[in-house]
C-alpha cells in the first residue's frame, strides 16, 4: 500500500524538506537584498564619517604643521650669519665684488640650513623682495634677482600663501629678517604642493587627496584617470560626487590662500569590501540555516512519517493475512494518528460485528436447514444437533481450543447437509438398501461440500462435511483416505455420527444400548474408528452420551449396569459386530 | 635706494640750511674754521619696526624711547678721502643686556675699539664688512677683545650668538666728524677752510650730502632735517 503511494506522490519527508528549503531560501534572498541595500547606505555613512573625522584630524594637524612651518622659518631666520650678511649687504652696495662675496655667503649659509633642517626650499630677499640667494632642490624657481611676490606684512608678521613659480605650486611662508627692531630682509620657506606631498597627506588622512588652486588640480594622490575626471568637475565643500563611474565622498580639509585641499573617499571601493564581507557572513549564515532546516525537516518528517508508515504497514499486513480480528496497534506518533487508529479499530469492530451477525444469520439458516433435513426422517430427528454436541464433548476431552471446538460444532451440525440432495425414497427406505441406493447415499459428503463451498466463512468446516465418512483403513468414502490423512475434526465427527446412529432406533431395528455401541466402537478401532477419538469418547461422562445425570464415565456406568467389567476390545468385537455392520449400511 | 623700505620706518626729516656762503675754496693749509648745525629727527608715525617675531622678548627689551635717541646713530662728517693724521683713539662698545652700546661709533684710522662683555652670557663679535672683516670669537663676562681699524669705511659688527645684536664702527681717514647731541646740535671744530661736502648719515635712512664753505676762523652753520626723499 505504502509502496504504491510512494510511486505516485513524493514522500512526506521530501515535501517537508522542499517546503523548509523554499522558505529559508526566500528568507535568505530577502535578507540578502535588504543587506545589500543597507550596506551601500551604511558604507556611504561610514565614508562620510571617516572623511569628517579625517577633516577634524587633518585640521588640527594642518594648523600644527603650518605653525611649525612658520616657527621653523622664523627660527631659521634668526641665523646670525644670514642677518649679518644681509645687513652688511646694504653698507657695501656699490662694491660689486663685495656684494658677490656676501651673496655667496648667504647662499652657503642657506644651503647649510636647508640640508641640516631638511626643508624643501629656502630663499632670502632684500627689503624690496629681490631674491639674494636660494637653496634647495627647487632653488631654480627663485634665482637671485627674481622678484618675490609674497611679502611679509607691514608690521613684519609672517605670511603664508600658495605661490606659483614656473608652473609649480608651493606653500610658502615669508618671515622677516629682523635686526634689532628693523626688518633687514625677508626669509622664505617653500614646500612644493606636488603629487608626493599629496600622497603623504593621503597616507595621513586615509583617503585620496587632491590639491586645487583656483579650481584647477595641481596635485593629487589619485590615478591619472581620476585626476582627469577631477579636472572636469567642480568639487563641493563637502558631499558626494561621481568620478569615473565611482561614487566619492568629498570633504574639503583646508585651504591656504586660493589653494584648497580635498579628501576623496571612494564609496564604491568601500562598499565592494563591505559587500564581500557581509556576503561571506550571509553565505555562512545561509548555509547554517539550511543545515538546521534540513535537520529539522528530517526530524519532523521522521516523527510524522514513521508512525504513518508503521500504521500503513500494520494495515498492509492485516490485509495480506486477511486477519482483521486483532485491533491495530497504536502508532504512538501523534494524537491525530491515534485517533485514526482508534477510528479504524471501531470500524473494524463494527464490520466484524456485522460479519458475525450475517454469519449468525447464515448459520441460523443452515442450522434450520440441517434441522429440517433431520426432520425429513423421524428416525434421524435431532441427529445433527446430537452429533454436534457429542463432537464438541470429544473435542473438549482431547483439549481442543475453544475456536476449534466452535469449528467442530458447526461442522458437525452441517455434516449431513449433503443429504438434501438424496431422495426421500432412499433416505427413508425402511429396508436394506440396494447397492445403487447405497451409492446415492455415499454422494452426500461431496454434495454437502459443494453446497457449502461458496460460503467462505465455512471453509474450515468444509473438510468435516466432506470427509466425515472416511475410515482409518481407507475403506471409507468419498476419497478413501487413510489414518492420518483424515483431519482430526472429520475423525471426531465420524465417531460421533456412528455412535448416534447406533444408539438411535431405526425403522428396521431398535436402538442399540450405549454400552453395546461403545463396544462396537472399541471393536472397530483402527478399522472404522480412530483410537484417540474412541478413547476420548469412552472417557466422557454418561450424561453427555445419553439422557441422564450421572457424572460417571461411560465405561464405569457400563460396568455397573451390566455388571460386566469394562468391556475389553475382544468381547465387544465378538458380541456386537453384526449389528453395527448392519447399521452402518444406512 | 635699497634701504628705502627701512627709511619709511626710520623717518628723519632733513632740511639743509647753508648760512655760510662765503668761502675760499683754495684756502691756506693752516686756515681752519668750524662747522656747526642741527640735525632734526622726526619720528615717523608709519615707521616700520619689526613687532612680530619668534623671540619677542628680545625685541621688547629695546627702549621704547629709542626714537628720540636715533640722533645717537647719526654721524655728520666731512665727506672727503683726505688723510689727516690724528692721535689714535681707544673706544669701547660694551655688550650690555644683549646689545652693543653704543650702537654707532666713529673713529679715525688706526684707532682701536674694545668690546667688553658685561653680560652673564657669552658674546661674540664679528664683521663681514670690507673695511674690516674679522671674528673675535666667543668670550665670557668681564672679558674684552679689541680690534684696530686701519681702513676707512663702514664696519658692521654682529654677534654670532645673538642675531639681533648689531653695531656700527664708522672709520674715517680724518677727524672731521661729530655726533649730534640730544638737541640735534653738532660742532665739528678745526675744519680746514674751504668748500667741503658735509654728509649726515644714518645706517638706514642713508646719507644726505650738502656743500658748505668753511672760512678761516669762521663757523659754517648747517641745518639737517631727516629723512631724505628717495632719489631713485
Amino acid at each position: 500500500m505504502s509502496a504504491i503511494n510512494t510511486a505516485r506522490s513524493p514522500r512526506l519527508l521530501v515535501k517537508v524538506l522542499c517546503f523548509a528549503f523554499a522558505v529559508i531560501a526566500c528568507v535568505i534572498v530577502a535578507v540578502f537584498v535588504l543587506f545589500s541595500w543597507q550596506t551601500n547606505a551604511r558604507v556611504t555613512r561610514n565614508v562620510v564619517e571617516n572623511m569628517e573625522a579625517s577633516q577634524l584630524r587633518f585640521a588640527g594637524l594642518d594648523a600644527r604643521l603650518r605653525r611649525e612651518h612658520t616657527l621653523q622659518a622664523m627660527a631659521l631666520a634668526e641665523n646670525p650669519t644670514l642677518k649679518a650678511a644681509v645687513d652688511t649687504y646694504y653698507s657695501e652696495r656699490g662694491n660689486q665684488h663685495e656684494l658677490g662675496q656676501l651673496r655667496s655667503t648667504i647662499e652657503t649659509e642657506l644651503t647649510k640650513l636647508q640640508q641640516i633642517m631638511d626643508v624643501p626650499s629656502l630663499s632670502v630677499t632684500d627689503v624690496r623682495g629681490i631674491v639674494l640667494a636660494s637653496a634647495g632642490p627647487n632653488k631654480g624657481d627663485w634665482p637671485p634677482g627674481a622678484r618675490m611676490t609674497l611679502r611679509v606684512e607691514e608690521d613684519g608678521a609672517p605670511v603664508e600663501a600658495v605661490v606659483m613659480r614656473n608652473d609649480h605650486a608651493y606653500a610658502a611662508t615669508a618671515v622677516p629678517l629682523v635686526l634689532g627692531r628693523d626688518v633687514v630682509g625677508e626669509f622664505f620657506l617653500a614646500s612644493p604642493l606636488d603629487d608626493a606631498y599629496a600622497a603623504n597627506l593621503a597616507a595621513e588622512a586615509r583617503a585620496e587627496i587632491a590639491i586645487l588652486l583656483d579650481g584647477r588640480v595641481i596635485a593629487t594622490s589619485t590615478s591619472a584617470t581620476l585626476r582627469r575626471a577631477l579636472d572636469s568637475v567642480a568639487l563641493p565643500l563637502s558631499g558626494t560626487i561621481v568620478l569615473g563611474g565611482d561614487e566619492f565622498v568629498v570633504q574639503r580639509l583646508s585651504s591656504i590662500d586660493s589653494a584648497s585641499l580635498y579628501a576623496l573617499g571612494s564609496v564604491t571601493e568601500a562598499a565592494r569590501t563591505a559587500s564581500a564581507d557581509s556576503g561571506l557572513v550571509l553565505v555562512l549564515a545561509g548555509a547554517g540555516a539550511l543545515l538546521i532546516a534540513v535537520g529539522g525537516s528530517w526530524w519532523l518528517a521522521q516523527t510524522v512519517a514513521r508512525p504513518i508508515d508503521r500504521l500503513s504497514n500494520s494495515l498492509a499486513q492485516m490485509a495480506k493475512a486477511r486477519d482483521f480480528d486483532q485491533p491495530l496497534p497504536s502508532s504512538g506518533g501523534s494524537r491525530e494518528l491515534d485517533t485514526l487508529t482508534a477510528t479504524f479499530n471501531e470500524l473494524r469492530t463494527a464490520v466484524a460485528l456485522a460479519e458475525a451477525e450475517s454469519e449468525a444469520a447464515y448459520l441460523g439458516v443452515i442450522g434450520a436447514l440441517a434441522t429440517a433435513l433431520d426432520a425429513r426422517d423421524p428416525y434421524t430427528a435431532g441427529h445433527s444437533q446430537r452429533v454436534a454436541d457429542l463432537s464438541v464433548s470429544i473435542g473438549r476431552q482431547i483439549q481442543l481450543s475453544e475456536a476449534d471446538l466452535e469449528t467442530l460444532r458447526l461442522g458437525a451440525l452441517l455434516h449431513d447437509i449433503g443429504k438434501i440432495g438424496v431422495s426421500d425414497a432412499v433416505l427413508r427406505k425402511p429396508t436394506k438398501l440396494t447397492p445403487d441406493e447405497f451409492e446415492q447415499i455415499k454422494l452426500h459428503p461431496t454434495l454437502g461440500a459443494r453446497i457449502l463451498k461458496p460460503l467462505r466463512f465455512l471453509d474450515a468446516q468444509l473438510a468435516i462435511v466432506e470427509l466425515h465418512h472416511e475410515r482409518p483403513d481407507g475403506q471409507g468414502y468419498p476419497h478413501g483416505l487413510k489414518g492420518d490423512e483424515i483431519p482430526m475434526f472429520a475423525r471426531i465427527v465420524h465417531v460421533a455420527d456412528a455412535f448416534d446412529a447406533m444408539t438411535s432406533a431405526r425403522a428396521y431395528r431398535a436402538a442399540m444400548p450405549v454400552a453395546t455401541a461403545i463396544g462396537e466402537l472399541w471393536r472397530l478401532i483402527g478399522v472404522d474408528f480412530d483410537a484417540q477419538v474412541v478413547q476420548a469418547m469412552a472417557a466422557l461422562p454418561v450424561a453427555l452420551t445419553e439422557a441422564g445425570s450421572s457424572e460417571e464415565p461411560v465405561a464405569e456406568r457400563l460396568s455397573t449396569r451390566s455388571l460386566v467389567p469394562f468391556p475389553s476390545r475382544a468381547t465387544i468385537v465378538a458380541g456386537q459386530h453384526g449389528q453395527f455392520a448392519l447399521r452402518r449400511a444406512e | 635706494m635699497d634701504s628705502l623700505r627701512v627709511c619709511a620706518g626710520v623717518a628723519l626729516s632733513v632740511t639743509v640750511l647753508c648760512s655760510s656762503e662765503r668761502s675760499d675754496l683754495s684756502a691756506r693749509e693752516d686756515a681752519t674754521g668750524s662747522l656747526s648745525g642741527r640735525v632734526h629727527v622726526v619720528a615717523h608715525p608709519a615707521r616700520r619696526l619689526a613687532t612680530a617675531g619668534v623671540y619677542p622678548g628680545r625685541v621688547v627689551g629695546i627702549q621704547a624711547d629709542r626714537d628720540s635717541s636715533e640722533l645717537d646713530n647719526v654721524i655728520v662728517f666731512i665727506n672727503s678721502s683726505m688723510r689727516v693724521d690724528s692721535a689714535p683713539q681707544r673706544l669701547s662698545i660694551r655688550q650690555t643686556n644683549e646689545e652693543f652700546v653704543p650702537h654707532v661709533v666713529a673713529v679715525t684710522t688706526g684707532s682701536t675699539v674694545e668690546f667688553p662683555n658685561d653680560d652673564l652670557i657669552f658674546h661674540n663679535v664679528f664683521s663681514l664688512s670690507r673695511a674690516a672683516t674679522f671674528d673675535l670669537g666667543r668670550y665670557p663676562r668681564n672679558s674684552s677683545k679689541a680690534r684696530t681699524f686701519t681702513k676707512p669705511g663702514v664696519v658692521k659688527v654682529f654677534c654670532h650668538l645673538h642675531s639681533h645684536m648689531s653695531a656700527i664702527v664708522r672709520v674715517f681717514s680724518h677727524p672731521y666728524f661729530a655726533f649730534p647731541d640730544r638737541n640735534g646740535r653738532f660742532t665739528i671744530p678745526d675744519v680746514p677752510a674751504g668748500r667741503v661736502e658735509v654728509t649726515a648719515w644714518h645706517e638706514r635712512a642713508g646719507e644726505v650730502t650738502h656743500m658748505a664753505t668753511i672760512d678761516d676762523g669762521g663757523t659754517a652753520e648747517l641745518r639737517f632735517s631727516l629723512p631724505l626723499t628717495d632719489p631713485e
